[in-house]
């Protein structure tokens, strides 16, 4: 296991004390078992090939070892996590049935209004469940379906295409926390867009982990037909607890041929989390993926989209930000896997250490034997804020045939004191100048993104920026 | 006196620059800066300006006043000083045209009225013949050196400092670029406020009346004089007229 | 002593990624090793200012790019050994030239070499590797370099051996304050070469310098692992690796650029150019920036691909063959490495060697 120099923020140990021996009977059994699981699997009323798949995938958890690589997961203690919160409420397809202690946490973070502004249909996740599902009218009649997954396993029209996709494309077996996934995963959006639907408004689901010490593990499968378009929007946030939350979601998209699907995600989980999210893209000949990503929160993150391009002249694109700041050990790239000749890939990220905070950019870009004609292109900036924090580079490209057209460009430093002293000579004062410079850093990233989610992003560099200059 | 440079002492990393260096701009005044490269003619103007890199070890900076020696660069730009850079910094993510309101917010303290600052600086890109599209590009990205040139001329247009200082603006332009550069700056003055101009060029100091030419050699003045100067120097060349000085 | 031996995790990247991709470091098979003393003097008359010395090397713990387990079979397998020294404030330009040449009388070398300078002085050490040709051998070597205040040590190591051996290079070096490392490598031959170089940049304004030139061609395979640990203040490293690829050749580099914190205004530079000539071959390539310092200018460059269609069609609309052209940019490519070699003989042997393995080829697709 790699050490870094690490300025991490102690998890209040009296609290796990006290835990301990609440707990203590979990502890023995390490936390999971399959007799947590298969209580799970009742409360779910899962169908037998779910039941069996969550136990498989538990046996698969407890063989696979942590990673050797990547930031520390020393703070987090599996026997410790409450694996499955249950909120008191069923699902509704109205906020005004949803309960107010619930409603009053998405009305603060903006989701209701911009419901009914800007989105064609929104999914609301409170801890484990699904809260709140709705989808425009106009969308549902173009075939559009977007529900909560536990929904659609049970929806004998939908059953069999989840049975055939779900951890299809990420089996239990890639990694240790995907296997947890596989088994205790609870709630999440389930989307299918039919043949050449275009969804001209955005889908968009909010994920609020609200539990001390829960743990996050939503599911999100969309499927695209033929020639569809889609854009989607990922929300996660949480308040600020002294025990560590664990979010191991997974999220699987499946792009068909000539398809497009733009991913989004706004990550801004607060600073106790382990986010230990997997996210993938199977896309088909002529199709799309574009992934927006710009992560600010927890306390530790493993977050590296990946696609694999799968038909002839697919494509990817990347666009990422990252903003590491006090306790903050943010490992976040992105992978792709070129398998078929002319695909292209272009991977663009940004990150800035402040504050003690650690920043990892880790990507890999693989080409295959037979994928000739491909283009890929990456570049990633790191900017550094002071001498406390610390910003890693790990690309890897690994290229198996001669007819290939790679570029890789990385840069690290700080913010130019030439360009301080430039804007600072037209009046703008230090502070100010940085906070100017920094953002408009971030501003390649800020234009992909939905004008809301630009001005949240953007008021979140403001607002980590405020503490950055002494 | 607007601006009044008293016995300045300048070190860029431990090395001197200037060396007692005197000067002092009246309002309605033009004053041309020459010297031959690396007699500190960018030192002086940054130190003015407030560089951090150029370490004042004595002397002093007075600005309508006030002593600004030791002031940050935003303050000096409040008080009305404005520097034209020769090689603008590049800014990526940040548009020329908010940059501009936000240096004017800045500047003025109070809010600007969206609309009549948009007309404003329609009015004043036209003049200087850059096109509408340059206001949303990001600061001097990609932009060429003539173009960074007119970004300057215009910040300084819609600023407009009670001392103008422009750094070898009329530099590396082509002959229509500096016809446009100088009608800009010709724009600019009047009776109330000031120019200090560097420059190996005469094309620039055409359309202007010039008061003073000043030789800064060995990080010092060693020679002041009015506008015949400036003919002076391009027949006979620096050495002879430091040799003069002498 | 017979050996029947493989190297295990050698040529590890200072942080590791996914396991995966297999690239957090390498396996080198030594196979069947007879190690004894090198038989013949592969060391050429000393320059003036140039002593064998008997002190002990200056700094012993020096990390090596290979890694303690590569180094350690060197030292206790030592077929050769030597330690090299100049005195203060001399600067010697003549090169001091070691010639090993593996065959029937030494089939196997494992060679430790130290070298350092004294303050304000300079030395030149080529160190060359070739075989009698369709001869199996093996050679491992370990260089120190150390480099005293304001000193120069400028590293040769051309590496042309036959297409059966097994090679491999670990360098270590230290440099004071002011202190030069300039390194060289040209990895031409061998079946399985691997290469390691750490460089530390201890104090102020220390700096390394490095350039290799690398060809694969048939089933070779090349594997390096270069890294610049930046500590003193201004501090500059340059890596710059080149080469081409044909055949069902190998490549891998792991290039690092390490600024530790402290390291103020150090600049760090690397850049790789890979020229890819068949759909066999595989080229891997991880370029680390690690930073904890904020200001420091690191930048990683890497491009590769095909020669470029407007290159090769200027080349071609001049009267060259598509073939004639792709040899004359590979000789092109590797020209400004080979020129810095300061050794007339060994700077033809090593353009010979490439023109050579090209001559045979009747097309590059």
């Amino acid at each position: 296991m790699d050490k870094k120099k690490t300025a991490v923020q102690d998890i209040d140990r009296t609290v796990y004390d006290i835990k301990d021996k609440v707990d203590a009977s979990y502890q023995v059994e390490g936390g999971l078992t399959p007799k947590i699981v298969s209580e799970i699997s009742d409360q779910k009323d899962d169908p037998v090939w779910m039941r069996e798949f969550r136990q498989k995938s538990l046996a698969i958890y407890n063989k696979i070892p942590e990673p050797n690589w990547g930031p520390s997961l020393d703070g987090l203690d599996m026997s410790r996590i409450i694996t499955y919160i249950r909120p008191k409420t069923p699902m509704r397809g109205n906020w005004a049935q949803v309960p107010d202690d619930i409603k009053n946490t998405f009305e603060r973070l903006g989701i209701p209004e911009a419901e009914r502004k800007s989105l064609a249909g929104v999914g609301a996740q409170y801890d484990s469940e699904i809260v709140y599902h709705n989808v425009r009218e106009e969308v549902k009649r173009q075939g559009v379906v977007y529900t909560d997954m536990e929904s659609a396993i049970r929806d004998p029209k939908l059953a069999p295409m989840v049975r055939k996709h779900f951890m299809k494309l990420v089996p239990p077996t890639d990694h240790k926390f995907v296997a947890l996934h596989g088994a205790v995963w609870s709630g999440g959006s389930f989307v299918y867009v039919p043949p050449h639907v275009k969804v001209d408004i955005p889908l968009q689901s909010y994920f609020r982990l609200n539990a001390p010490g829960a743990g996050q593990f939503e599911h999100t499968l969309i499927i695209l037909g033929e020639g569809a378009d889609l854009h989607f929007i990922e929300g996660c946030s949480a308040p600020k607890y002294n025990v560590a939350n664990l979010h191991a979601g997974c999220v699987e998209l499946y792009v068909a041929k000539n398809a497009r699907l733009r991913y989004s995600t706004i990550e801004n989980w607060s600073k106790n989390m382990y986010n230990l999210n997997t996210k993938r893209a199977l896309v088909e000949e002529g199709g799309t993926v574009e992934w927006v990503s710009g992560s600010f929160g927890s306390h530790v993150s493993y977050l590296y989209p990946m696609s694999i391009l799968k038909g002839e002249n697919s494509r990817m694109e990347f666009t990422g930000i990252t903003f590491a700041g006090k306790g903050q050990n943010l490992d976040t790239g992105a992978k792709v896997v070129h398998a078929a000749p002319h695909t292209y890939s272009n991977i663009n990220t940004k990150s800035i250490s402040k504050d003690g905070g650690v920043c990892t950019y880790r990507s890999s870009v693989e080409i295959l034997p037979e994928a000739y004609g491909c283009r890929s292109n990456v570049n990633c900036e790191s900017l550094m804020l002071d001498d406390q924090s610390r910003s890693d580079t790990i690309p890897v490209m690994d290229i198996r045939n001669d007819d290939v057209d790679v570029g890789h460009e990385a840069k690290i430093g700080r913010i130019s004191d030439d360009a301080i002293f430039y804007l600072m000579s037209r009046g703008i004062s230090e502070a100010d100048a940085k906070a100017m410079i920094v953002t408009g850093f971030a501003e390649p990233i800020a234009k992909e993104l939905p004008v809301e989610y630009a001005v949240e992003m953007n008021n979140l560099i403001k607002l980590e920026m405020e503490g950055a200059i002494g | 006196m607007l601006l009044e440079v008293k016995n300045l002492k300048v070190s860029v990393d431990g090395t001197v620059i200037l060396n007692g260096l005197n000067l002092s701009v009246d309002r309605g005044e033009v004053h041309v800066l020459m010297g031959p490269n690396g007699a500190g003619k960018s030192t002086l103007v940054n130190t003015i300006m407030g560089h951090p890199q150029y370490k004042v070890e004595a002397g002093t900076i007075l600005f309508d006043g006030e002593d600004i020696t030791h002031a940050p660069a935003n303050e000096r730009a409040k008080a009305g000083l404005f520097l034209s850079f020769q090689n603008p910094e590049e800014v990526p993510g940040v548009t020329l045209e908010s940059f501009m309101r936000t240096s004017r917010v800045a500047v003025t303290g109070k809010p600007v009225k969206l609309f009549a600052y948009k007309k404003e600086l329609a009015e004043k890109m036209k003049a200087l013949d850059m096109d509408a599209e340059y206001a949303s590009r990001y600061l001097n990205v990609g932009f060429s050196g003539g173009e960074k040139k007119k970004s300057e001329i215009l910040q300084m247009l819609m600023e407009d400092p009670k001392l103008a200082i422009l750094d070898e603006t009329d530099s590396g332009l082509d002959v229509d670029a500096v016809r446009i550069v100088s009608k800009g700056v010709e724009n600019y003055k009047n009776r109330d406020n000031a120019l200090l101009i560097i420059t190996h060029n005469t094309k620039i100091l055409e359309a202007l009346t010039v008061d003073y030419v000043h030789v800064l050699m060995d990080g010092r003045i060693v020679r002041t004089g009015d506008g015949r100067l400036v003919d002076e120097i391009n027949r006979n060349g620096f050495q002879q007229i430091s040799a003069a000085a002498v | 002593m017979t050996m029947n031996f493989a190297l295990k995790n050698v040529n590890a990247l200072p942080t590791p990624t996914w396991n995966r991709l297999g690239i957090n470091d390498t396996n080198l098979e030594v196979g069947d090793a007879v190690f004894a003393p090198y038989s013949s003097n592969p060391l050429s008359a000393l320059p003036d200012g140039v002593s064998v010395s008997p002190l002990p090397f200056p700094k012993a713990d020096t990390e090596t790019g290979m890694g303690r387990d590569a180094a350690d079979f060197v030292l206790a397998n030592r077929t050769y050994g030597l330690s090299l020294r100049t005195e203060a404030g001399i600067r010697v330009a003549e090169p001091v030239k070691l010639e090993f040449r593996l065959d029937g009388e030494n089939p196997a070398l494992a060679d430790a070499v130290d070298i350092s300078a004294e303050e304000n002085s300079e030395i030149t050490v080529v160190m060359s590797y070739r075989s009698d040709a369709g001869f199996t051998g093996f050679h491992g070597g370990l260089t120190r370099l150390y480099a005293e205040k304001g000193a120069v040590i400028h590293l040769v190591q051309v590496q042309l051996l036959g297409e059966t051996c097994t090679h491999f290079d670990n360098v270590g070096a230290f440099a004071e304050e002011g202190g030069t490392i300039d390194i060289i490598q040209t990895e031409i031959g061998g079946k399985a070469a691997a290469s390691g170089v750490k460089t530390r940049l201890d104090g102020e304004k220390s700096s390394l310098i490095m350039d290799t030139i690398y060809f694969g061609d048939g089933n070779r395979s090349v594997d390096m692992n270069y890294v610049a640990e930046h500590i003193g203040r201004k501090t500059k490293s340059e890596i710059h690796v080149t080469g081409a690829l044909l055949d069902e050749s190998e490549k891998t580099f792991r290039g690092t650029i390490d600024f530790v914190r402290g390291s103020k205004r150090a600049v760090g530079h690397e850049s790789e150019y890979n020229l890819l000539f068949s759909p066999k071959v595989r080229n891997r390539t991880a370029p680390l920036i690690l930073c904890a310092e904020d200001d420091v200018e690191g930048q990683h460059a890497a491009s590769t691909g095909k020669i470029g269609e407007n290159t090769l069609f200027y080349l071609m609309s001049r009267g060259l063959s598509e073939l004639e052209a792709k040899k004359l940019m590979i000789e092109a490519q590797f020209r400004p490495v080979t020129d810095r070699i300061p050794d007339e003989s060994l700077r033809s042997a090593v353009m010979e060697t490439v023109q050579g393995r090209l001559s045979g080829l009747e097309s590059m697709e």
